[in-house]
C-alpha cells in the first residue's frame, strides 16, 4: 500500500515519459499518498505555467546582419543543387499556405489537431463527431462535439487514464487534453466515467457545475434546462461552481442548478423526507421555509447523513447553524482541537479536521475507499 | 509563423546540410529560417530578457554554425548538435555577463506585445510575462531543460543528449524547475486569473 514515494517521477508522468507499468504504479501510489499528491499539485502548476512560455519571433533584420558578417549577399548560382533548394523553399511556402488554408477551414478541432484527440468507439448505432457519423471508431479532436441520438451510444478513451461511456441522446465536447488537464463539456444527456488517475486531472464542465475527478467512477446527467445530477459509484468527485463546492463520495448523489451551482450531497439511501427537505433548502430560495425543512431533515438524519449536514454548516445562516452542529456532534463529536465556536465561525481548518473524522461513516460500502483511502486516512489520524 | 518554421524544418534533410557544409548560402538561409525563432527565444530567456543581447547571441550562434557545420559528421541528430551549440553559447554569454552584472541582477523582461486591458487576454499576457521573469531567475541547469522542453518540444532523451546527461537527470531537473516556478508564482494558482 505505502509503496516508495513517486515525487521524482511527477514531471515524467505528466509528460508521458514513463512506461505504461510505471505510469500505473505512479497513479496507484499517488491516489493514496498525501505527500506525493501535494507535490503533484505543485508540479502540475509549474507545468501549466511553463506551457505559457511563448516562442518569440526573431527580429526581421537578423539575416541581413549574418549575411553582412559572412561577406555580402550570396552569389547567384545556377547549379543544380541551388535550384533544388529554391524548389524546396518554394514547396515549403506552398505547403505552408495550403496547410494553413486547410487548418483554417477545418478549425483547430480537426482530427489532426496539434493539441491531441481522443479515440471514440461506437457501442451502438452511429454516433456523430461533428457532422460525420462513425460506425465503428473515430477520433474526437479538441473543440469537436460528439453526439448520440436515441439509438446510439459511444465510449471515449480518455488518454491513458480511463474511459467515458456516452449514453443515448447525449452531447459532449472535448475542451482540453494535455498532461495536466483533461476536460470535457457535457451539454446534455448522460455519461459514465471510470477514471484511474491522480485527483484533479479529469474535469467535466456542465451548465451548472464543474465535476472534478478525485479518482473514481461516476455518472453525470444534464437535462435540457441545464439541471444536473451526479451519482458516484466509487471514490470521490468534487462539484464546483465559483466558491461553492460539494464533495461527493461513493454511494452519494448531488444535484446542480444553473445560477445556483452544486446543491448539497446526500446518500441515495437517505429517506424521501430527508431528500425532499434538502431540495427545499438548496433550491427553493424560501428562507421562511428553511427552518421547517431543516427540522424535518434533522429528525430524519442518520450517522452517514452527516455528509449532508457537514456541507450544510456553511450553507445555512448563523441562526440555524448551531442546530446543524448539535445534530452532527450527536453522532460524531468533533475531535480534539476542533471547537464549537470555531465550527460556528466556519474555521476552515477545523471544518476539514471534523470532516476527516466524519468520513469514516460516509464511505464504508465503497471497495475503493476501503482498499485505498480508508487505511491512508486511519494512518493520518491520531 | 510557427507552422511555417515547422514545415521548413521538415525540409532540412541530409541534402540541405551537405549543401551548407559546401558553403551554399541559400541552403544556409533555409536552415536559418527554420531555426531562427527557436534559437532567438532560448537566447532571450537565457540572457534575462534583453533582446538586443539575444539578437547578438543568435547572430553569433548562426555565424559559428556556418563554419562549424563542416565538422558535423551525422553521429547524432542535427538538432541535438545544433541545440548543444545553442546551450553552450547561452551559458558562455551568461558567464560573460555575470562579470559585469552584480549577482542576481537581470534585465527586466520586455513585453513583446502592446497590452490592452481586456480581461482574459490581459490575464494571459500577465501570466506569460510573470513566467518569463521567473524563468530568468532559475539557475541555468533548471532553466535550460525547461526551454528545451517547452520552446523546442524535445523529449527527455533528446534533452539528455543535448545537455550531455542522463534521462533521469533531465527528469529530476525538470521536476525541480517546475517546482521552483510554482513556488515563485504561487499567487497565480487561482482559476479566476486564468479565466477558468
Amino acid at each position: 500500500m505505502f509503496s516508495k514515494h513517486v515525487t521524482r517521477d511527477i514531471s515524467a508522468y505528466c509528460h508521458g515519459e514513463l512506461s505504461a507499468e510505471a505510469s500505473r504504479r505512479f497513479a496507484e501510489h499517488i491516489i493514496s499518498c498525501a505527500k506525493c499528491r501535494r507535490e503533484f499539485e505543485e508540479i502540475k502548476l509549474g507545468i501549466k505555467l511553463a506551457e505559457q512560455l511563448p516562442q518569440l519571433p526573431a527580429p526581421e533584420g537578423l539575416w541581413r546582419g549574418i549575411e553582412a558578417s559572412l561577406g555580402g549577399p550570396a552569389p547567384i548560382e545556377s547549379n543544380r543543387r541551388s535550384w533544388q533548394l529554391r524548389a524546396a523553399a518554394v514547396a515549403a511556402v506552398l505547403l505552408v499556405v495550403a496547410s494553413l488554408g486547410v487548418w483554417r477551414f477545418w478549425g483547430r478541432g480537426s482530427n489532426g489537431s496539434k493539441k491531441g484527440s481522443w479515440q471514440v468507439q461506437s457501442l451502438e448505432g452511429a454516433p456523430r463527431i461533428g457532422n460525420k457519423r462513425i460506425n465503428e471508431a473515430g477520433r474526437l479532436g479538441i473543440g469537436e462535439w460528439l453526439e448520440t441520438d436515441g439509438s446510439s451510444r459511444a465510449q471515449i478513451e480518455v488518454g491513458s487514464i480511463g474511459t467515458v461511456d456516452i449514453d443515448e441522446n447525449t452531447r459532449v465536447r472535448l475542451l482540453e487534453t494535455d498532461p495536466t488537464e483533461h476536460r470535457l463539456e457535457l451539454a446534455r444527456g448522460k455519461m459514465s466515467a471510470m477514471i484511474w488517475a491522480p485527483p484533479r486531472l479529469f474535469f467535466v464542465d456542465t451548465p451548472s457545475a464543474v465535476a472534478a475527478d478525485l479518482g473514481c467512477a461516476y455518472t453525470l446527467e444534464v437535462d435540457d434546462d441545464g439541471v444536473g445530477k451526479l451519482r458516484v459509484t466509487s471514490g470521490w468527485v468534487a462539484l464546483e461552481l465559483k466558491d461553492r463546492e460539494s464533495i461527493v463520495p461513493a454511494g452519494a448523489m448531488c444535484e446542480t442548478r444553473p445560477e445556483v451551482g452544486p446543491g448539497t450531497p446526500y446518500f441515495e439511501d437517505a429517506s424521501p423526507a430527508f431528500r425532499s427537505a434538502l431540495r427545499q433548502i438548496d433550491f427553493a430560495h424560501d428562507p421562511a421555509a428553511t427552518k421547517d425543512s431543516l427540522t424535518a431533515m434533522l429528525n430524519e438524519a442518520r450517522p452517514r447523513d452527516t455528509l449532508t449536514l457537514w456541507h450544510l454548516l456553511a450553507r445555512v445562516n448563523e441562526t440555524e447553524r448551531p442546530r446543524v452542529y448539535e445534530a452532527i456532534a450527536k453522532y460524531v463529536p468533533p475531535p480534539a482541537g476542533v471547537t464549537r465556536e470555531g465550527v460556528l465561525h466556519l474555521d476552515r481548518a477545523m471544518l476539514e479536521r471534523w470532516k476527516n473524522e466524519l468520513q469514516f461513516s460516509w464511505g464504508s460500502s465503497d471497495k475503493l475507499f476501503k482498499k485505498k483511502l480508508l487505511p491512508f486516512q486511519k494512518k493520518l489520524l491520531p | 509563423m510557427e507552422q511555417r518554421a515547422v514545415m521548413a524544418q521538415q525540409l532540412i534533410d541530409g541534402n540541405v546540410i551537405e549543401a551548407c557544409q559546401q558553403g551554399d548560402r541559400e541552403a544556409f538561409q533555409l536552415l536559418f529560417e527554420s531555426y531562427k525563432d527557436k534559437v532567438f527565444s532560448i537566447a532571450v530567456y537565457s540572457v534575462g530578457g534583453d533582446r538586443a543581447v539575444a539578437d547578438d547571441v543568435t547572430q553569433q550562434i548562426f555565424l559559428k554554425l556556418f563554419t562549424a557545420i563542416r565538422q558535423f559528421r551525422g553521429d547524432s541528430e542535427f538538432t541535438t548538435w545544433l541545440y548543444r551549440m545553442v546551450v553552450n553559447a547561452c551559458l558562455d554569454e551568461r558567464r560573460r555577463r555575470k562579470r559585469w552584472l552584480p549577482w542576481g541582477e537581470t534585465v527586466a523582461m520586455k513585453n513583446p506585445v502592446d497590452r490592452k486591458p481586456q480581461e482574459k487576454q490581459f490575464a494571459r499576457l500577465e501570466i506569460a510575462e510573470a513566467v518569463q521573469e521567473a524563468i530568468g531567475e532559475l539557475k541555468p541547469k533548471f532553466r535550460l531543460p525547461i526551454l528545451l522542453k517547452y520552446i523546442e518540444g524535445l523529449s527527455y532523451e533528446e534533452i539528455a543528449n543535448v545537455m550531455g546527461c542522463s534521462k533521469g537527470t533531465v527528469a529530476s531537473r525538470l521536476n525541480r524547475g517546475h517546482s521552483q516556478l510554482a513556488k515563485r508564482l504561487a499567487h497565480l494558482n487561482n482559476p479566476a486569473i486564468w479565466g477558468e
